[in-house]
């Protein structure tokens, strides 16, 4: 068992490891729900919203690292938390003009396929949606 | 002396061109190599990862119990049930990767041979019981002309290849596997080891067996039974089998592509160099055949003004 109340934080994507810190408490948005964890929980597999997940640092209890995840899934075990999602991106990487442009182009083509009756191309556009809308929120806390 | 000066003259002139044509090349494989090395070296963590949590599920025999208690289940739950069932092997399937282009030496001869090998091996050659499905336009065009079936080509896999190109092969594949076109998915590619090298291998991409389980090190797992398993099984399976036959197609893809351009790179500083020793050996020629003319001339001079005398 470790006293110290710190764990480890990976985020992994298919472009590489995100972020890597060591974490007081980690809030993470799984399927029904927030999911917050703290230092050894109990191991669990959680799948994940296209959300904010946010990381208490360990040496600066002032600073908390939001990152923008795009689903994917959380696995804890023996104090170490690691995510893994097709992407992710830090709230300080955003490119904020970059994530309002995807908006737009999510908003259009959600319109387009509704008028066209493009179930298919319609869900797509829904995911951008979602995911443009999350990382301008996460972009914004900060 | 049976080519004029002015031919070994031309020969020359057109191997120097070959040679840096082929240079070049060399230099853009060379390129492209270090790129995708890089792309690979950062998503080979990511496929661990990801298999490390698959191995772990196994292992927690989460999945076996979830297959226990589905065994009766209808077709309603997904394709879940299919991906991780053995059903009775009637059709087994194999992805070959091979490359769009030629020039990369032996690259892709090694893989049809190998694959070639393994039919034979696996199925004495009875084409009714196995279907290719050929990423590269080698592989695909090869085995049609042998009237094998290949059930799916896809051309055009990028140098470096993206994530998101391949989830359509990847959909497809499984799509198959459900509708019960195969039983079976392999997957065939090159391993790329270093920039000279490059092994053979297949791996089992369907159903999903313990094999997983097998490259994890269960020491160090410990107990792994007390899985808290959020919000169901079910929900995290469908989502995380999904991921998982995505990155290992991918990941072969990305190995593939790497040994491609190692090969490639490999087979053109041959040529260069091949081109080189042609040159220094049709210049030794040239050199040769001038100094035959000039002596010839000097005797002719010297007898002509001999004759004078």
């Amino acid at each position: 068992m470790d006293e110290s109340g710190v764990f480890q934080v990976n985020i992994v994507t298919p472009d590489g490891q995100v972020y890597s810190q060591q974490s007081r408490r980690l809030v993470a948005r799984a399927t029904d729900g927030d999911l917050g964890i703290l230092a050894n929980h109990l191991p669990i597999i959680a799948t994940l919203q296209i959300a904010e997940v946010r990381s208490l640092c360990a040496e600066n209890e002032n600073r908390e690292d939001a990152i923008a995840v795009n689903g994917g899934y959380l696995e804890f075990k023996d104090n170490v938390a690691t995510i893994i999602a097709d992407s992710a991106e830090l709230s300080r990487d955003i490119d904020l003009r970059r994530a309002r442009y995807a908006k737009e182009r999510a908003e259009k083509r959600i319109e387009k396929a509704k008028q066209t009756h493009d179930v298919d191309d319609r869900r797509r556009g829904e995911v951008a949606l979602a995911r443009a809308i999350n990382r301008i929120r996460v972009s914004e806390h900060h | 002396m049976a080519e004029s000066l002015m031919d070994i003259k031309r020969r020359i002139a057109s191997t120097k061109k070959t040679g840096q044509i082929t240079h070049a090349m060399q230099m853009v494989s060379g390129a492209k190599l270090t790129q995708i090395e890089k792309q690979s070296n950062v998503y080979q963590l990511y496929e661990q990862k990801l298999k490390e949590t698959m191995g772990h599920l196994v292992a927690s025999k989460i999945i076996s119990q979830y297959r226990d208690n589905n065994t009766e289940s209808s077709n309603d739950s997904m394709s879940l049930d299919h991906l991780l069932k053995n059903r009775p092997i009637k059709k087994t399937a194999y992805i070959v990767v091979t490359s769009d282009r030629g020039l990369v030496g032996s690259y892709n001869s090694t893989i049809i041979k190998a694959t070639m090998d393994l039919l034979r091996k696996n199925h004495q050659n009875d084409k009714s019981k196995f279907s290719i499905i050929a990423v590269g336009g080698t592989g695909a065009d090869f085995f049609k002309k042998r009237n094998y079936d290949v059930a799916y080509e896809y051309r055009g896999v990028e140098d470096v290849p993206q994530f998101k190109t391949i989830q359509k092969l990847v959909k497809t594949c499984v799509e198959m596997f459900d509708t019960g076109v195969f039983d079976q998915l392999y997957i065939c590619h090159n391993h790329h080891v270093n920039s000279l090298t490059s092994t053979f291998t297949v791996d089992k991409l369907l159903p999903i067996s313990r094999d997983i389980a097998d490259e994890v090190d269960f020491k160090k797992i410990g107990n792994t039974s007390s899985y808290i398993v959020d919000p169901s099984i079910e929900v995290v399976l469908q989502k995380l089998v999904p991921q998982y036959i995505e990155s290992v197609v991918f990941g072969s893809i990305l190995d593939a592509k790497t040994a491609e351009h190692a090969a490639s790179m490999t087979a053109m500083r041959t040529a260069t160099d091949n081109a080189d020793d042609l040159i220094s050996s049709l210049s030794l020629k040239y050199n040769r055949a001038r100094q035959e003319q000039i002596t010839t001339e000097i005797t002719e001079i010297i007898g002509g003004a001999s004759a004078l005398e």
